[in-house]
């Protein structure tokens, strides 16, 4: 375990048991949380990024089978029962969810959800948790906090909802928050203004955060370092500028390619796009997940028998690829 | 709340109207109001006679709105079989139908909703799967089937067995002679009938409500409530049964009719003198004039059991009452 | 978030990604039958509806007994070896007026059912098709019906006619029809918008063909489902109109008939045998129907929970 990280994972993998067969969610996922930091992790649908989140506060359901370890505060936190967990959810470890409409209780006072937040943990008055709860609400930028605390969540628009969710779960002042896709389900500018939220937040109480999406932009905007996943499996881990301008596997440099860039000339051509679709994660392909899909694998060699582990590029900037030097190499060139 | 009460009352209006013209011609068709008349001396002057009396030659809809009138008025006739006043008699026949009713609606719903979080929340476990296994019996048992095997098995063979001198639990009626009030007395007696409207409804509204429960313990908000280090079991009260208790309600409002059907068969096996009874005696003896007003009277109570429903699921969703 | 089902779901076939990552596509029909028989309850409940059938349908050749032969002497015997389920007060054989009862008991379930899907399918077909005033009146038909006691309206219904079996039938039809119109209106309507209709229609289908060919195929599986649980509810209801009095009359018997007949001896625990068997045969119709019926209905419908 790195020394001074708040969160430790290590090894993890989580299996579903279907009718179908065994979906590998997560395999063998492995990262540092250091305090007050912001992690960003980034892939696409059913790249396991939210159930690496989930498995981590122990929210899976019993079809799910976790292994490996995620060490806060000097204990594995994997394995553990709702019971044991219960102090630390919430309470040490917060989550926001992508939904808010849906996340939220339907028949529960936003004002009432937020304090049932706190008083699960503390011992509170009424009074007492009703102006935390306002206050709370006036952090996150929710105008005419008094009277809203009163209002049910469908009463509140998309952005306010999810400003609330923040709310509710920095009552406590966690030291992790994981926010799984805050802002996707939003407009682009409220995207900003929560954004914009989360940050100030950080800058107050120093929380760690971990945010997951499969948005690029927002963790250039707001990530130090970004861990990318592919299939379930860690394809990159570093800072933002190691992603960003030396990505090191191909996917992440796929990913980067796709993005629509201002900055570049406009040659005319469509966007790039990565060839192929995501692999069923029961039917894996062998060895290395993306080789099907890879402009640089030798289809039939190392990368389609051996699944390529984690190797040092630089410093902290790691990467699962076979040909990681190689690429790390070229951008030195380039 | 007020507005809206009063704007589904209104709209029923219609309703009882249709639904008391199709009794009227049903109960017109099915009892000859000239039987008595048929087979004596000079039947047919008198028929005739008759017939000019109790309107009898014109349209059936105007008939019905003679009847409607002045069943508004409070004139509900007089009864065919006995000459007394129907009013009476149903004011009569009403009480012990509503205590057995009240008893049975609480008591399904409390036992239902008990059933059905359990087996939610315990699904796939022993208790789940012997539930379950029950509620498909309960299903499928004929009500007045066990209603007969109760008596069988809670009355007759703990009497004969154990040498009683009294039953445990009492068949007959709803009091024995010369009791009265909310004694041990009127529990035993109403024991076996309660048991009998209840364990149909109980069978289908906690399979219903386990369905429910299982839907929202998937739910979204439940797993926030969990990342928020809500303790198991206030997430299973506070989130999840208060949630599931908005489709409990609709569920509820559809068998009232059911109910009703379940009332007639009880008291006439527990010889009960409710309204079911009452509906017994009446259509045997052809007695159109009650069985008019009967069916008035329950399709009002079942209007009204809709609107209490109604109301309740329209307090609980607080998505429905701000909008 | 994606849900484990999700992630499941078979790859698209795509040229660009490797080949044999999936695994073989299964018909319709297999999948039905791989559901259907997992259903081992189902299964049992069509093995025994097949022996009552059978027993019941082939009372005159199968039972021990002639229907309606008294025997004085051999009057009020409990259960034995020569009367499996006892003898009555005129000393009838209770195992063969239980098979013969249950030949009128199951035919008007079934003639009910059946009955009532045809009109109840129609109605609704046609209803949900044309939208409009035919669809308002429906609608408030059913509604209208759900408020009357259903027990009571057929008591006093079937006073009209003879009571004769045929009535007993057309009664509970007249009133049961209403159900399955409801559950098909429903599926019509959602069908109406789909993209074979419209396309249908586009090729100068006419109406009747439409629905005849394309629409109704489709709600196939809805209406098994429910013409079975509705066979379900037509005998229970056949049973306890006949044990109240307004059902089938004497001579004819039914399940329900027995019952009446024996109502008197709930209280004796030495006749209760009476009771028993008759009360039985009607729970384990109704039990298997029901089985069966839910058990079609995971089949057609993968979506519905246990």
């Amino acid at each position: 375990m790195t020394a001074g990280s708040v969160l430790s994972v290590r090894h993890l993998s989580v299996d579903f048991k279907t009718d179908d067969g065994t979906v590998h969610a997560v395999d063998d996922v492995s990262f540092d949380l250091a305090p007050s930091e912001t992690l960003g992790i980034v892939g696409e649908s059913g790249s396991g990024k939210s159930v690496t989140s989930l498995a981590i506060l122990g929210l899976l359901p019993t079809t799910a089978t976790v292994t490996g370890t995620v060490i806060f505060d000097g204990e594995n936190l994997i394995g553990r029962s709702d019971k044991q967990l219960q102090p630390i959810r919430g309470e040490r470890i917060a989550m926001i969810f992508q939904d808010a409409l849906t996340a939220l209780n339907p028949v529960h006072r936003v004002g009432d959800q937020i304090a049932e937040a706190i008083a699960v943990h503390h011992h509170t008055s009424r009074n007492e948790l009703r102006t935390r709860a306002v206050d709370l609400l006036d952090v996150v930028g929710i105008p005419h906090p008094i009277e809203r605390a009163d209002d049910y969540p469908h009463q509140f628009s998309g952005g306010m909802r999810q400003r609330a969710m923040i709310a509710m779960a920095i009552a406590n002042e966690p030291d992790v928050l994981i926010a799984d896709e805050p802002t996707t389900a939003l407009d682009v500018t409220i995207q900003a203004q929560v954004l914009d939220v989360l940050e100030r937040i950080q800058e107050r109480t120093r929380t760690a955060i971990m945010l997951i999406t499969h948005d690029l932009g927002i963790v250039a905007g707001i990530a130090g370092r970004v861990l990318v996943m592919y299939a379930g499996r860690q394809a990159e881990l570093g800072t933002v500028e190691d992603i960003f301008y030396r990505p090191c596997h191909p996917y992440t440099q796929g990913l980067l390619a796709s993005l629509p860039r201002l900055d570049r000339r406009a040659t005319g051509d469509r966007l790039h796009r990565i060839k192929g679709q995501p692999p069923s994660l029961v039917f894996r392909p062998s060895g290395c997940a993306f080789h099907p899909r890879c402009p640089v694998s030798d289809r039939d060699g190392l990368c389609a028998t051996t699944v390529p582990e984690t190797r040092v590029v630089d410093g902290d900037h790691v990467s699962a690829c076979h040909f990681a030097t190689t690429l790390g190499l070229r951008q030195e060139h380039e | 709340m007020l507005r809206y009460l009063a704007r589904r009352m209104l709209g029923s209006i219609p309703v009882l109207l249709v639904a008391s013209f199709i009794t009227f011609w049903l109960i017109r068709r099915a009892i000859d109001p000239l039987a008595k008349y048929r087979h004596i001396r000079d039947a047919e002057a008198i028929m005739a006679q008759q017939r000019k009396a109790l309107g009898l030659n014109h349209p059936v809809i105007v008939q019905w709105w003679s009847w409607l009138t002045h069943f508004v008025r409070g004139d509900w006739g007089t009864s065919a079989r006995t000459s007394d006043a129907v009013s009476g008699m149903i004011q009569h026949a009403l009480w012990p139908s509503v205590q057995l009713l009240f008893w049975a609606t609480i008591a399904s719903v409390l036992v239902a909703l008990m059933l059905g979080t359990y087996s939610a929340v315990k699904q796939y476990s022993a208790g789940d799967y012997f539930f379950t296994g029950l509620s498909y019996l309960g299903i499928a048992m004929p009500d007045f089937f066990f209603a007969l095997l109760a008596i069988g098995a809670l009355v007759t063979w703990p009497a004969v067995h154990f040498h009683l001198n009294e039953p445990i639990l009492y068949s007959i009626g709803l009091h024995t002679e010369g009791e009265s009030g909310l004694s041990l007395d009127y529990f035993r007696h109403l024991a076996l009938p309660v048991l009998t409207l209840t364990f149909g409804s109980v069978a289908s509204w906690s399979r219903f409500h386990r369905s429910a429960m299982l839907d929202v313990l998937n739910a979204d908000y439940v797993r926030t409530a969990r990342a928020k280090g809500v303790p198991r079991r206030q997430v299973i009260m506070r989130h999840a049964f208060r949630n599931a208790l908005i489709p409990f309600t609709t569920v509820t409002a559809l068998d009232t009719a059911f109910l009703i059907s379940g009332v007639i068969v009880t008291e006439k096996i527990f010889s009960i003198s409710g309204m079911g009874q009452a509906f017994l005696t009446a259509l045997g003896a052809g007695d159109a004039p009650f069985l008019l007003a009967w069916f008035v009277i329950t399709s009002v109570a079942v209007i009204a059991m809709n609107l209490l429903t109604d109301v309740a699921y329209v307090a609980l969703d607080p998505r429905i009452r701000l909008s | 978030m994606n849900t484990p089902a999700m992630l499941s779901q078979r790859p698209i076939e795509d040229p660009d990604l490797a080949p044999g990552s999936g695994p073989v596509m299964r018909t319709n029909w297999q999948l039905f039958r791989r559901r259907f028989f997992r259903h081992k309850m189902a299964l049992v409940s069509i093995a025994v509806l097949a022996v009552l059938m059978v027993a019941c349908y082939g009372a005159p050749w199968l039972a021990p007994y002639k229907q309606g032969a008294q025997n004085l002497l051999n009057s009020d015997l409990g259960p034995s070896t020569k009367h499996w389920f006892g003898t009555d007060d005129l000393g009838r054989d209770q195992l063969s007026e239980v098979m013969y009862a249950g030949r009128i008991s199951l035919t008007i379930g079934l003639a009910v059912a059946a009955l009532s899907t045809i009109v109840g399918v129609t109605v609704g077909a046609v209803a949900a098709y044309f939208g409009g005033a035919t669809d308002q009146s429906l609608s408030a038909l059913t509604d209208l019906f759900l408020i009357l006691p259903d027990l009571a309206l057929l008591a006093v219904a079937v006073l009209i006619f003879s009571q004769s079996y045929t009535s007993i039938v057309v009664v509970l039809a007249a009133l049961g029809w209403m159900y399955m119109a409801r559950i098909v209106r429903a599926q019509v309507l959602s069908l109406k918008e789909k993209e074979f209709v419209e396309a249908a229609r586009a090729s100068g289908a006419s109406t009747t063909r439409i629905l005849i060919r394309h629409i109704i195929p489709n709600c196939v599986g809805t209406i098994m489902v429910n013409a079975t649980l509705s066979i379900a509810l037509a005998i229970s209801t056949e049973a306890t109109l006949s044990f109240l009095g307004f059902g089938v009359q004497p001579p004819q018997n039914s399940w329900g008939r027995m019952l009446s007949d024996a109502e008197a001896y709930a209280n004796s625990s030495s006749r209760f045998y009476l009771v028993l068997f008759p009360g039985l045969m009607l729970l384990l119709t109704v039990l298997a129907v029901n089985f069966l019926g839910d058990a079609l209905r995971d089949a057609l419908d993968p979506q519905s929970r246990r």
